[in-house]
């Protein structure tokens, strides 16, 4: 391999088709004269334009339709004039530099074109040579060359994370990975499961209970998960009906001095609030509209006056603090209104304990937030939530349903597959990686590949296959077809 | 072959300068179609000859050889010399290519070069070796003139095509030898037409192919009074003018001149009728041409080839007319 170009932060490299070299590659250009390698990533491989070659290919294009011939060619001078015609131009991006064994970010140093050794480099050796493996490893599945990729828990710690891709790509896969990952060094984790795909992480895929069995806690809305309205303060009720039930600031002012009124009382049934509007001396219009968030709290069935059978979150919080645990918030066939309560409900809840020192931290798994999730708590989430000790994973498949601000705030992108040009714009807006490796790499990867980028890889983007689970597959497409043979 | 591992052995230099010659244009042809300016002699005339395609369809075989300068070591040239050889038999066109063979020569060796043409019949008038940047094409037309052998024995009623014309008696073009190549070909009943892309042959000032302008093809012009001979240069053939389809183009067409005149108007006919002829040039000749030439990419093959396989290190010299003229030097450093 030789170096050709450099442009910027791209480099060209010319390379022989028997360099074996693909995209996603690490290089590692050395000059030893000065001491210093230059870190490089192949994010293309294109045919180097070597002259004549339009004639070259004309010629042998004739020759395909109706012209026959041979080559007598004793001294095998052919096989390097094809050497010539198949020489390959890596396009590559400037990662780092090594000064003196050291991580250097800066790429405006020039290798020497001639003297230069160019030589593919494991993603792990990589890392070893900056430095990048801690403790605490996830292991997220294999690099292209077999060697296991490994993240470490510190990676997601206090971040923001996205883990987006086409439908069917292996989205939720990951994003169950990582959950187990977490748990596994004892940390809180809370899924907001859209589609009831992580109610099998306490399962083995065969259907019996795995090592999680005791650490995931699946709770579904209106059956194992209810609430009593004496387990939350009023800035929780007050974000439900605002927020999720779109009470207006009148009607507002009224339900605090009901609410202030049932405090003092020490009476928080749903029947003694439902009581409570009935007798209040208010506007007729501003009682029919208590009233009407009133039925949607009790119909929702997420409520309830039985204190023994409501779920507490500090409980369950206990349960996990010591060997960590998932609370999997079953969504799955939950309205939106109702899925609304449930989630301010649960996102009030967790602030107020994180807010209270009760709770460390946690990390906050979220399908398809947009369907769920209010416009101002985007904004909450990157810059003021984090504080508290909620750091949030999110996992789409529509792109930009995050807001830009939400990418390039991100701390590490798990990128799969995406042939829309549109969803790689999107994704290619993020502040940790350059356009044009997310276009070029994200749109070739195979199901159950990954780009990693980000802190998670130490800004050192990489392709992964993501490694298999022992859990019981939950969320699978339903198929009509699933059992006839095809013809 | 065995000329070309010779030379190739004896290679007694540490590096191959690569040839000055901007590969991204394509490399022109060493071997320079054999045309010489002989005076016409008066009173001379141009008959038309108006043709008619021959159903009588025949074997057509082309013949072509490309030779193309590599580079230089300390102490030679390297050039590269390949052959082709194209054939249309039933509605189905075919080809061999022969090489590429690449050649060191050297000062040292040219003598036993030489000496090769000599028994070959490619001897000089003054008897000494021709100079290094000479013996390229001589190589060349050596292969030539051996496929052409191959051919002229091998074939039986075929049109032979060959690319140049039958002017013999120059250093590439020995009476004898041509005379042979003709005579074997016109015992096994193939008639040989040569084309020349370029001629220089005028007659009244004019270029004598700007006489078949007007005339009407398929037709050739037969060009009479043409001295036979002048000097050491001789004529094998008769001098035509083919127009053989509608264009712009025509052709100077040599044909064998001791066969008769008859029989060599209707190879011509015949030639019509079994191959395609685009601008008046025959595809198979059209095919010998392009699967003989050197492509900028082969250049670059072969130059890898010798350094892989002799051990030379590929170096560039400095342009000596690109230091001291800078944008104003012209053409490649001799």
């Amino acid at each position: 391999m030789r170096l050709y170009k450099k442009e910027g932060n791209t480099l060209q490299i010319l390379s022989s088709p028997s360099d074996n070299v693909e995209k996603g590659d690490y290089l590692l250009v050395e000059d030893t004269n000065v001491n210093r390698k230059m870190i490089t990533q192949i994010i293309d491989v294109q045919f180097a334009s070597v002259p004549g070659i339009l004639e070259e290919l004309l010629r042998d294009s004739t020759t395909e339709e109706q012209i026959y011939g041979e080559n007598f060619d004793p001294l095998g001078v052919s096989s390097h004039i094809n050497h010539i015609q198949d020489a390959r131009m890596l396009i590559c991006k400037i990662r780092g530099a090594m000064v003196n064994d050291k991580l250097h970010v800066n790429s405006s140093w020039l290798p020497c074109r001639s003297k230069s050794g160019i030589t593919k480099i494991s993603f792990n050796s990589l890392l070893e040579r900056v430095g990048g493996n801690g403790g605490l490893p996830i292991n997220v599945g294999e690099t292209k060359d077999g060697s296991p990729l490994n993240i470490t828990a510190h990676d997601l710690d206090g971040r923001l994370n996205i883990i987006t891709g086409k439908k069917g790509t292996g989205k939720s896969h990951l994003s169950k990975l990582l959950v187990l990952g977490l748990v596994d060094y004892g940390a809180t984790v809370v899924v907001l499961d859209l589609n009831g795909e992580y109610a099998g992480l306490g399962f083995s895929a065969k259907g019996g209970g795995n090592q999680y069995s005791d650490k995931v806690h699946v709770l579904t809305p209106g059956a194992n998960f209810r609430v009593s309205l004496s387990q939350m303060g009023l800035s929780v009720v007050l974000k439900i009906l605002i927020h999720a039930l779109g009470l207006p600031g009148t009607s507002t002012r009224e339900f605090k001095h009901i609410w202030k009124s049932l405090s003092q009382q020490g009476k928080f049934t749903l029947h003694d609030l439902g009581e409570a509007i009935r007798r209040c001396s208010c506007n007729m219009h501003v009682r029919d509209a208590l009233f009407s968030r009133y039925h949607s709290l009790v119909n929702s069935g997420f409520f309830t006056d039985n204190e023994e059978s409501a779920t507490s979150f500090v409980k369950l919080f206990e349960k996990t603090k010591k060997d960590g645990g998932a609370l999997v918030i079953n969504l799955k066939d939950v309205s939106s209104v109702d899925r609304q309560i449930v989630l301010e409900y649960t996102l009030g809840t967790l602030v107020n304990l994180l807010d209270q020192w009760k709770i460390k931290s946690v990390f906050l798994f979220a399908e398809e937030a947009h369907l769920y999730l209010r416009e101002t708590y985007w904004e909450d989430i990157v810059t003021r939530m984090r504080h508290f000790g909620l750091f949030t994973n999110f996992v789409t498949n529509q792109p930009d349903t995050i807001k830009e601000n939400i990418y390039r705030q991100a701390d590490s992108i798990f990128l799969f597959n995406f042939t829309n040009e549109r969803d790689l714009e999107t994704v290619s807006k993020a502040a940790r990686v350059d356009a044009e490796t997310v276009k070029s790499i994200a749109q070739e990867l195979p199901p159950h590949h990954c780009l990693l980028i980000g802190k998670a890889v130490k800004d050192f983007p990489v392709m992964a296959k993501v490694r298999a689970l022992d859990i019981k597959t939950m969320g699978q497409t339903r198929l009509f077809f699933e059992n006839r043979v095809s013809a | 072959m065995k000329l070309s591992l010779n030379s190739m052995k004896n290679i007694k230099s540490n590096y191959l300068q690569p040839t000055e010659k901007p590969l991204n244009k394509p490399p022109t042809e060493h071997i320079e179609n054999s045309t010489t300016t002989l005076g016409i002699q008066h009173p001379s005339t141009i008959k038309t000859i108006p043709l008619e395609q021959s159903l009588d369809e025949k074997t057509v075989v082309a013949v072509d050889v490309s030779s193309i300068r590599i580079g230089e070591t300390e102490t030679g040239v390297l050039c590269a010399i390949r052959g082709a050889i194209a054939w249309r038999e039933k509605n189905r066109y075919k080809y061999q290519r022969i090489g590429p063979f690449p050649f060191h020569i050297t000062e040292q060796n040219k003598k036993e070069i030489y000496k090769l043409f000599k028994n070959h019949g490619f001897e000089t008038s003054d008897h000494r070796a021709p100079s290094i940047n000479y013996i390229q094409a001589r190589i060349g037309n050596l292969l030539e003139r051996w496929l052409q052998l191959g051919i002229s024995c091998s074939a039986y009623d075929t049109i032979i095509l060959w690319d140049g014309s039958m002017t013999a008696g120059m250093a590439d073009s020995a009476v004898d030898e041509m005379s042979r190549l003709l005579e074997i070909a016109r015992n096994r009943l193939s008639t040989v037409l040569a084309f020349s892309k370029n001629t220089t042959l005028r007659f009244s000032g004019h270029k004598l192919t700007d006489y078949a302008e007007k005339a009407e093809p398929p037709c050739l012009l037969q060009i009479n009074g043409f001295p036979l001979c002048s000097g050491p240069v001789l004529l094998l053939g008769d001098v035509y003018v083919a127009k053989l389809t509608p264009g712009v183009c025509s052709f100077r067409l040599d044909i064998d001149r001791k066969v008769p005149r008859e029989r060599g108007i209707e190879a011509v006919q015949s030639l019509l009728g079994s191959d395609l002829l685009v601008q008046s040039y025959p595809e198979t000749l059209r095919l010998a041409h392009i699967f003989s030439t050197f492509t900028a990419t082969e250049v670059i093959g072969i130059q890898r080839f010798i350094a892989h396989q002799y051990g030379l290190k590929i170096v560039t010299r400095p342009n000596v007319r690109r230091l001291l003229f800078g944008p104003f030097g012209k053409g490649a450093e001799n």
